[in-house]
């Protein structure tokens, strides 16, 4: 374990090294994601500027919930992003010899390679977004509250990390996998909004299948209302915790199946 | 004709070949994009049931149903790859292979990504389509189907294409002079989802910003088709519309033409 | 120390049809078939043995090594080493081994080679004082000082073979895989490479197993050689066994004075050796015989030709390695060794 953390915090170190020569890089890409998520605000503003409510909730708590939900997805996001390139071509390119061929865990040092700064934009608007909101949501932070507050995002990126596991996994069978993985990840626009507005169906799926509403409406609506913490917040955990052993299941009987590439 | 028919169609066939590989990756790409449309329609949904009115500024929620999905369709119709590829071949030098053939370089280029609407338009926006509208008659109880509009609308799509498509090969050539594209393409494609309208539609915006929006080439990508295919236009607007669309094709042909004089000079210098 | 027995390796091969019927078709009903990339294989290596292992492109050589190496699993057989299974206890395995694949880098894109070596000391857990040692003496048979400190993507391609060799050797390896490890690169550097590379099997007496394509590092670098084609062993022995078995084939050069009416159907004629003993090629007017020269004595064949036609240019040489090489890759080998 130790020494698990010390080769992290080299990497990190040298990441962040690079980081300084590809300073245009990182503005932009952390720029994008900021007016990204700016417009989707942008949207809400408009819409609320013809209604009172949706879905039962205001202005405020509509933007809380919004801005809860980009900082698991800016964390996971932040650290795990070399997974994308497993399913997209770490795999294919027969690269993923050299993770093999290294005495530590191929997953972690696959994780552990990349610390993706582009995230920052999604984590800071995030925070923006739920401190200047949390006043006017009624949402009050007590030591207990700020406790589970902290538990539900990290769970809650946990539940990001284990589907692009799962999924970056497939590639160990079928070579590409990283448009499976953006099939399952672009399910979590559905986090952003109370689940209440979607058909049953959608709910069911994005609650128990790909349980993207865990990772913005259901904790949320705890903070907001401080209703049925065992589900809203327990949930999260426990969701998390058993979605993360299916993928790394998977992960595990992929390593047997790799193929490598070419002769 | 003929003489174009022989020296560029190969690269069509190319193109199709390559797109057909990666199919089932194409179809998985629209799916995730088809995602985005689900969670709009039922916001949408949402604010029609809390404003309790049939109407918002204009839209009913046929229209908005049909906007979303159209749009989505569309703009994923005539997006060109174009920027992609010219920026792969210049990064790994095999551009100057391309310069090393007897053909037109845009030419070739368009050859080849015109593979990917004509897919596009078979595996996705056929079915699409077809969903959409059967989903519109159900609902409203009558074929909502314009043929008319439906051709207008492909032709005006037509024209967004090439727009898309010099467009992105201008972007392309910027790989001559900024080592990571990456970056600047992700923030290309976001404000360009923006101010196309894909995510708010130009009709909900303040009208300053509406106005400027809709003279830009970005409205001519997705919005404009899709208006005159939902029939928003009067004959005169559709033909203004169209009239603007073919202004920017124009401007967009003569600025991808300025920076590839300017690229081809720097090639040469540099050498690959 | 390496123990290899009756290894196989299947892989599962999709069929193309050519053209654009074929990639519709492809699309609707992938046709596959099973391929065994790897049949049945077995060989040994003693500790401090370089050993040559060669074949045709798509032998499966690379097959064999990355399934030594604990990256692809068997589907039959077993490899043994160092009393390990290289796939069971992968990860206290891969401690014991040093890889480097030629075609591509193992190597950190963005990092400084030294922080490279930086983590590397962590991964594999080398003490400081090993790890100063060693990269000493790196230093002086690789000559890393140069470029230590830039990124490797700035690296030339044998500036970044030799750091990767390098890393390969940071943690003294048992035992070291090198596939391909002079492609594409200058004489001087791969002079450059076949000295450390045997330095390291001097000094440390590590077992080196090697693939190459180049004829010249198994010259100078292996004792023994196993050869592959389509998957199986075709030959496994010395290089000097090889050398003397088809060392008695000789090759006679010679270009016949013009118009002296010299028919090579005629000369061919004119010859008793049959089958693989004798050969003739016609080169642009210029005419390689190959012949055995047990069966028919050079003198014989030089008196022979010598009566066919007033020749011009005559040179007579033992046929070299490359050419048995080649030889064997086109037409195969009864065991020899």
């Amino acid at each position: 374990m130790k020494k698990t953390l010390k080769i992290y915090r080299l990497l990190l170190v040298q990441n962040i090294k690079t980081l300084m020569e590809y300073r245009i890089d990182f503005l932009t890409g952390a720029l994008s994601f900021i007016i990204d998520q700016a417009v989707g605000i942008g949207f809400i503003f408009i819409i609320f500027s013809q209604i009172p409510q949706l879905a039962g909730f205001t202005l405020e708590q509509i933007v809380f919930i919004y801005g809860f939900s980009l900082i698991p997805k800016g964390l996971d996001h932040m650290f795990t992003d070399n997974l994308w390139s497993v399913g997209y071509f770490i795999v294919q390119r027969g690269d993923f010899d050299k993770y093999l061929t290294r005495p530590i865990d191929p997953l972690f040092h696959i994780i552990a390679e990349k610390f993706q700064i582009d995230a920052a934009g999604e984590l800071i608007m995030g925070i923006a977004l739920v401190c200047l909101s949390a006043g006017a949501a009624n949402v009050v932070f007590t030591p207990l509250s700020v406790l589970l507050f902290i538990t539900a995002i990290i769970f809650a990126s946990l539940i990001y990390t284990a589907i692009k596991i799962g999924t970056a996994a497939l590639a160990f069978w079928i070579k590409v996998s990283g448009q499976i993985t953006q099939v399952f990840y672009m399910t979590n626009e559905f986090a952003k909004y109370p689940t209440t507005i979607y058909s049953n169906f959608i709910r069911t799926v994005i609650t128990y299948i790909v349980p993207f509403a865990f990772t913005g409406y259901y904790p949320c609506l705890y903070f907001l209302t401080g209703e049925n913490p065992l589900f809203n917040i327990g949930g999260v955990v426990a969701v998390a915790t058993v979605l993360f052993l299916i993928a790394l299941f998977i992960w595990k009987r992929g390593l047997k199946a790799y193929e490598s590439a070419g002769s | 004709m003929g003489k174009i028919k022989k020296l560029y169609f190969p690269f069509t066939r190319a193109g199709i070949q390559s797109a057909l590989m990666y199919s089932v990756n194409m179809i998985f790409f629209s799916l995730s994009e088809l995602l985005y449309c689900f969670v709009m329609f039922y916001v949408w949904k949402a604010v029609f049931a809390a404003s309790g009115g049939e109407d918002f500024m204009g839209f009913d929620m046929q229209d908005m149903f049909l906007y979303l999905f159209m749009t989505n369709v569309t703009a994923y119709l005539t997006m060109s790859q174009a920027d992609n590829a010219i920026a792969e071949e210049i990064k790994d030098g095999s551009i100057s292979m391309r310069l090393l053939k007897p053909v037109n370089f845009n030419l070739s280029v368009l050859f080849k990504d015109i593979a990917n609407p004509i897919i596009l338009f078979v595996m996705v926006f056929v079915p699409m389509t077809v969903c959409i509208e059967i989903y519109r008659g159900v609902t409203a109880g009558m074929v909502m189907f314009q043929p008319l509009n439906c051709l207008f609308y492909l032709l005006s799509g037509a024209v967004a294409y090439l727009i898309s498509f010099y467009m992105n090969m201008s972007f392309g050539f910027l790989a001559f002079y900024v080592t990571n594209l990456w970056g600047m393409g992700i923030l290309k494609k976001i404000l360009l989802k923006f101010l196309s309208g894909a995510v708010i539609p130009l009709a909900f915006m303040p009208t300053i910003l509406k106005n400027i929006l809709s003279f830009l080439p970005f409205a001519s990508l997705s919005y404009t088709p899709v208006m005159i295919y939902m029939g928003k236009y009067s004959i005169t607007e559709m033909l203004l519309n169209f009239g603007l669309q073919i202004f920017w094709l124009v401007m967009m042909f003569l600025l991808c033409k300025l920076i590839w004089k300017s690229a081809i000079k720097r090639l040469c210098v540099q050498g690959g | 120390m390496i123990h290899v027995e009756n290894l196989r390796k299947e892989f599962k091969k999709t069929i193309k049809e050519p053209g654009l019927k074929g990639s519709v078709k492809g699309l609707f009903h992938p046709k596959s078939e099973m391929i065994a990339a790897v049949d049945d294989i077995s060989f040994h290596v003693p500790k401090g043995e370089i050993l040559g292992f060669i074949g045709p492109n798509g032998a499966g050589k690379s097959t064999v090594i990355k399934m030594l190496t604990g990256i692809l699993t068997p589907t039959s057989g077993s490899c043994t080493i160092n009393g390990k299974n290289p796939t069971a206890d992968r990860k206290k395995y891969v401690k014991e081994i040093g890889v480097v694949f030629g075609q591509r880098t193992q190597l950190w894109w963005d990092l400084p080679l030294r922080e490279t070596y930086g983590v590397l000391k962590e991964i594999y857990e080398v003490s400081d004082k090993d790890f100063k040692k060693k990269m000493a003496f790196l230093n002086e048979v690789l000559e890393l000082d140069d470029f230590i400190g830039s990124p490797v993507r700035t690296l030339s391609l044998g500036q970044r073979m030799r750091a990767d060799i390098a890393a390969s050797l940071l943690h003294s390896p048992k035992v070291l895989f090198l596939d391909e490890p002079t492609i594409g690169l200058d004489v001087v550097v791969k002079n450059n490479i076949r000295n450390a590379i045997m330095e390291i099997n001097r000094t440390e007496k590590t077992t080196v197993i090697l693939t190459t394509h180049d004829i010249s590092d198994i010259e100078l670098l292996c004792s023994r050689i196993v050869m592959v084609d389509k998957g199986k062993k075709v030959y496994d022995g010395s290089l000097d066994a090889l050398k003397s078995k088809y060392g008695i084939m000789r090759e006679l050069d010679f270009v016949p004075e013009e118009g002296d009416g010299f028919s090579a159907d005629e000369f061919c004629k004119g010859v008793s050796l049959k089958g693989e003993d004798f050969k003739l090629e016609n080169q642009n007017g210029k005419y390689k015989v190959r012949f055995n020269s047990e069966k028919m004595a050079v003198k014989d064949m030089l008196t022979y030709m010598l009566s066919k036609t007033d020749a011009k240019d005559i040179t007579i040489r033992d046929a070299d390695i490359e050419e048995i090489i080649r030889r064997l890759y086109k037409e195969g080998v009864d065991d020899i060794g």
